[in-house]
């Protein structure tokens, strides 16, 4: 990569302002997604009621609202894009790699906001607070993390197909799959008081697999 | 031609050694035979995505789309024999652990790879354009692929296994029947044999399609 | 920093086609063309719809892999390999859309921080200057005239002095007063850049001291 480490930072940061000023006008998929997983959650809640003493079932249901809100939202930041038509204006001014960071980063941090209302919410009504925090919050920053790679790579992609939105769910979901049963047995793990270091480290190192990938293959993404 | 048929006369005298010849293991009795076809199409489901990856890679680095053919030609194939060996191997659970599905650890990680060939096909049903669909489905393939090793190492965390500690597994090989053994790896071979014939029949009906297009 | 067109001097171009062919699927979306072109100057485009003109310079600008052949750019010294084009290229094109929801000022801050651009705030502001822009700096793009978002376009591909400026359809949606500005921005832009206008305006061919035809069978080809 031929690209000078200086200006693609810029590039990042500044694709990484202008999504966060984007969203802050539009509210595009910020609402949305709230709207969701406060919906899943509801809905999940008002289905099975407190579940604190199956925590097994817990940590199952907090990982399902959360790959939910985020299969609902995270191919937002590439589609607007190409619903905008905006891609090409933004493929002029930054390299392929920095579009791809500025909008992981973006969408790490729209996973974070999404969390500060969905898991307080989630332990309120379902379960209780995790006996150990550490741990917990480890496994959910380890989690999103792994999360937020995958869904962009896989959102810049669906971008450009017929189905777009339609097709995210579907065609994430396989890779997402481990880390959602990564996510889910290292938050039992805490919640029945084990060990969650094996879960961590598969988290993070799928994580930096995927984001490791993602680097070499968008140079790829866009050429037409 | 002549190859062709050596594999056809080649599968046919193996199935009919399986059912006629090679003895059954006890307890398993008469779903041994499972062995025969349950395997191979796995091994064949296993075979095809890292061809497939491998042309996808090679796509990506050439842009020859003749890799792209390869690429799509083993996925469809893969997705067959993955459905073979999904379904062949619901049914000997069925026999022997009582129920189709488990969600043991194997079971997951076949449904995996079906959910990835899925994907990937369903993928590339949604790009018009041949070079973009080859370049957004080789990208997929890759990350995919990325994502295998980490569930055969989180599935045994997450759901206990049912699966007896297996009579054909590699332990307990030198104890089985050398008869079985041969049967076995004879279909082994015919049905990477076929996998290869198939394959090279799509890849060429691609091009042929694509120089009919052109012309 | 390490390129920042915007200080640079006026550079030397030269920029190359060598059996350049482009499709979309199976349709052809530039049929076979060589040329070879130096810079400072002008040169005009022209050539039927569907002929390739935008292809041409989307491919010239990196937004496109050629199918076959390619495209060289030498700026002064230095080749540019088609994915580092973006620094040394302005384009303006029909198709070119901003971020609605901001502001005109907003889009540009944008493209010049992201560009890494030594001093975005004033490179913004002269850009604005230059298309008599400034006044409508705050208003959002969704707020534009087609008109005026065409002044934006040519804004965003002055906005980093690039060394070569491709303009496609630079007059559409124009008035009198937009066409003057436009061969006011040529007229400037020729003396330090290499500008490529691909256009079939008689108004606008005339900018170009070479002119490159395209047809449907392509330049290199005997029909």
């Amino acid at each position: 990569m031929a690209t000078n480490g200086s200006s693609s930072g810029a590039a990042v940061w500044a694709i990484l302002r202008k999504e966060c000023r984007s969203e802050w006008r539009t509210r595009y998929g910020l609402n949305a997604a709230l709207l969701f997983s406060v919906t899943t959650l509801t809905v999940v809640s008002f289905a099975v009621g407190r579940l604190s003493d199956r925590t097994d079932l817990l940590s199952a249901m907090l990982w399902v609202v959360l790959l939910f809100a985020a299969l609902a939202s995270l191919s937002h930041a590439f589609v607007r894009e190409v619903e905008g038509r905006t891609m090409t204006m933004l493929r002029l001014v930054a390299s392929p790699t920095a579009i791809a960071l500025g909008k992981l980063l973006f969408n790490l941090l729209f996973l974070v906001v999404l969390e500060l209302v969905t898991v307080p919410l989630f332990l309120v009504l379902m379960g209780g607070p995790p006996p150990r925090w550490g741990p917990f919050l480890a496994v959910l920053a380890l989690g999103s993390f792994a999360l937020g790679t995958s869904s962009t790579l896989v959102g810049a992609v669906i971008a450009q197909t017929r189905g777009r939105g339609a097709l995210f769910a579907g065609v994430s979901f396989p890779i997402l799959l481990p880390v959602l049963a990564a996510a889910v047995s290292g938050t039992r793990a805490q919640w029945q008081g084990g060990a969650v270091g094996a879960d961590l480290r598969l988290l993070a190192s799928l994580g930096l697999a995927l984001l490791g990938a993602s680097l070499l293959l968008y140079d790829h993404l866009w050429e037409d | 031609m002549f190859l062709r048929l050596l594999l056809l006369v080649w599968i046919a005298a193996a199935i009919v050694a399986g059912f006629a010849w090679a003895p059954t293991v006890p307890y398993l009795e008469e779903t041994t035979r499972v062995l025969y076809f349950h395997i191979p199409a796995a091994w064949v489901t296993v075979l095809a995505l890292g061809w497939s990856v491998v042309h996808s890679v090679l796509y990506l680095r050439t842009r020859k789309l003749e890799h792209d053919d390869q690429a799509a030609g083993a996925a469809e194939l893969g997705i067959l024999f993955c459905i073979g060996a999904t379904v062949s191997g619901s049914m000997w659970a069925k026999a022997q652990w009582g129920s189709y599905w488990n969600w043991d650890p194997r079971e997951t990680s076949i449904f995996f790879l079906l959910l990835i060939y899925a994907a990937y096909l369903a993928l590339r049903s949604a790009v018009e354009a041949e070079e973009r669909r080859a370049r957004l489905a080789a990208i997929y393939s890759v990350a995919a692929f990325v994502a295998v090793p980490f569930l055969m190492f989180v599935v045994p965390r997450i759901y206990q296994t049912l699966h007896p500690s297996p009579i054909i597994g590699r332990g307990s090989e030198g104890g089985m029947d050398p008869r079985i053994r041969v049967v076995f790896y004879a279909m082994l071979i015919g049905f990477t044999g076929m996998f290869y014939w198939l394959l090279s029949l799509r890849v060429r009906t691609a091009r042929l399609e694509r120089r009919l297009a052109e012309a | 920093m390490s390129a920042a067109p915007a200080a640079s001097p006026t550079l030397a171009v030269a920029l190359e086609a060598e059996d350049l062919r482009h499709r979309y699927g199976r349709r052809v979306g530039l049929e076979r063309v060589s040329f070879s072109l130096a810079g400072p100057g002008a040169v005009a485009i022209t050539g039927p719809n569907g002929s390739g003109k935008t292809t041409l310079l989307r491919l010239i600008a990196g937004l496109l892999r050629p199918t076959e052949g390619r495209t060289r750019l030498r700026v002064g010294d230095a080749e540019v390999p088609p994915a580092e084009r973006r620094r040394w290229i302005g384009l303006a094109t029909p198709d070119l859309a901003f971020y609605e929801e901001l502001s005109v000022a907003e889009n540009l801050s944008f493209a010049a921080e992201a560009r890494g651009l030594a001093a975005p705030a004033q490179a913004v502001a002269e850009t604005l200057e230059r298309v008599e822009l400034a006044v409508r700096g705050a208003d959002r793009v969704a707020a534009l005239s087609s008109g005026m978002k065409q002044r934006l376009r040519l804004a965003f591909a002055l906005l980093h002095r690039p060394a070569v400026l491709l303009l496609d359809e630079a007059g559409s949606h124009l008035d009198e007063a937009g066409r003057r500005l436009v061969n006011r921005v040529v007229a400037a832009a020729r003396r330090e850049a290499l500008v490529l206008i691909a256009t079939n305006d008689e108004r606008e061919t005339g900018l170009g001291d070479q002119r490159i035809e395209l047809r449907g069978r392509g330049l290199g080809d005997p029909a």
